[in-house]
């Protein structure tokens, strides 16, 4: 599947540009039909034509930053793209359903970046430092 | 107590909403915005000429690292098995360049995976310090975490960053080989934050 002629097609199909930058950020030349794009500009593709793409392979996404990683995908497109739903959020009347109002906006994971998690401890220390004090040499 | 809290900028505490500082119209990823005012941006704005040669030799001994992580696999329990998975065909950590290293004298990570007990301790703590600088450790599992379910037991240490420092932990018991490779790739987003020649 992963052969030469498959390479040149999917080259000539998204042009030469777009597939070096392929080939820095996905790491194989990929052509497909763009199912949609999220918040955050990520692209979203699928090609069903098992000719084309092994099944399992048929569905990619093209991050949208230098520095990309799986959270930057929102929790509706993971639900696509690892084909926990079929259809694509905006067309998906169950996901379109259970959007509640009260559903906070998706963060990726932020670990290393001034905005980590950072664990506090809201109760009294139950151990109590000792402080030394010692009484002065004559 | 609280002063020291409030210089850090952490996330309101008594909300359900994650974070609050996530404007939605702005075109800009969070990450930059997170990134505000840190010390770690002279690798990417570097502010004179003498910065900017000294980041770029940090990014290409960034890039040289990340790219070759050879881990010593410290494989104690099941953990292990999950990391086996790391390594067979479909999660296939060859192409990250992340071959496991069965010497510590060659390797430069040391994945901690299982139950790390007291009798394994100091053998923990020999291979640790029979590894090269610069070294990185990634604790798997909630054992290693922080001894997980046998947090109470007798003989087995309460987490592995009580004998190494641990740099990435993997929740989940086991992780799944997913999670593991997601801890790996963030160990590769620590490495890119290295900056050590800006530094000195």
């Amino acid at each position: 599947m992963v052969s030469l002629i498959r390479t040149v097609r999917n080259m000539q199909r998204v042009g030469l540009r777009e597939w070096w930058r392929q080939m820095q950020y996905i790491g194989d030349a990929k052509s497909g039909r763009l199912v949609g794009q999220d918040q955050f500009g990520n692209k979203y593709f699928e090609n069903l034509n098992p000719e084309e793409e092994i099944p399992g392979r048929h569905r990619w996404v093209d991050y949208s930053q230098h520095f990309y990683h799986a959270s930057q995908v929102p929790p509706e497109w993971h639900s696509w793209l690892q084909h926990i739903r079929q259809n694509p959020p905006a067309e998906d009347p169950v996901m379109q359903a259970s959007s509640p109002s009260w559903k906070a906006p998706w963060v990726e994971n932020l670990t290393g970046t001034r905005g980590a998690y950072r664990p506090y401890n809201t109760t009294t220390p139950k151990v109590q430092a000792w402080d030394p004090k010692t009484a002065p040499r004559s | 107590m609280s002063v020291a809290l409030k210089n850090y900028a952490y996330r309101s505490l008594h909300t359900s909403k994650p974070a609050q500082q996530a404007p939605s119209t702005t075109s800009e990823p969070i990450t930059t915005l997170a990134q505000q005012g840190s010390n770690q941006l002279s690798l990417q704005v570097p502010q004179n000429k003498a910065e900017y040669v000294l980041s770029t030799l940090d990014k290409v001994t960034n890039w040289a690292r990340q790219g070759s992580m050879w881990p010593m696999t410290f494989g104690l329990a099941c953990c292990a098995v999950e990391m086996m998975h790391m390594a067979a065909a479909r999660y296939d950590q060859d192409r990250l360049g992340i071959l496991f290293r069965a010497s510590p004298r060659q390797s430069d990570i040391m994945i901690v995976a299982g139950t790390l007990t007291n009798k394994m301790a100091p053998a923990l703590r020999k291979v640790y310090d029979q590894m090269p600088e610069p070294r990185w450790v990634v604790s798997m599992g909630s054992c290693a975490n922080g001894g997980g379910y046998y947090h109470y037991a007798y003989s087995v240490v309460r987490g592995c960053d009580r004998i190494v420092p641990v740099d990435i932990y993997v929740p989940g018991c086991p992780p799944t080989a997913e999670a593991l490779l997601y801890g790996m790739l963030q160990l590769q987003r620590k490495m890119r934050r290295n900056r050590k020649s800006v530094i000195w």
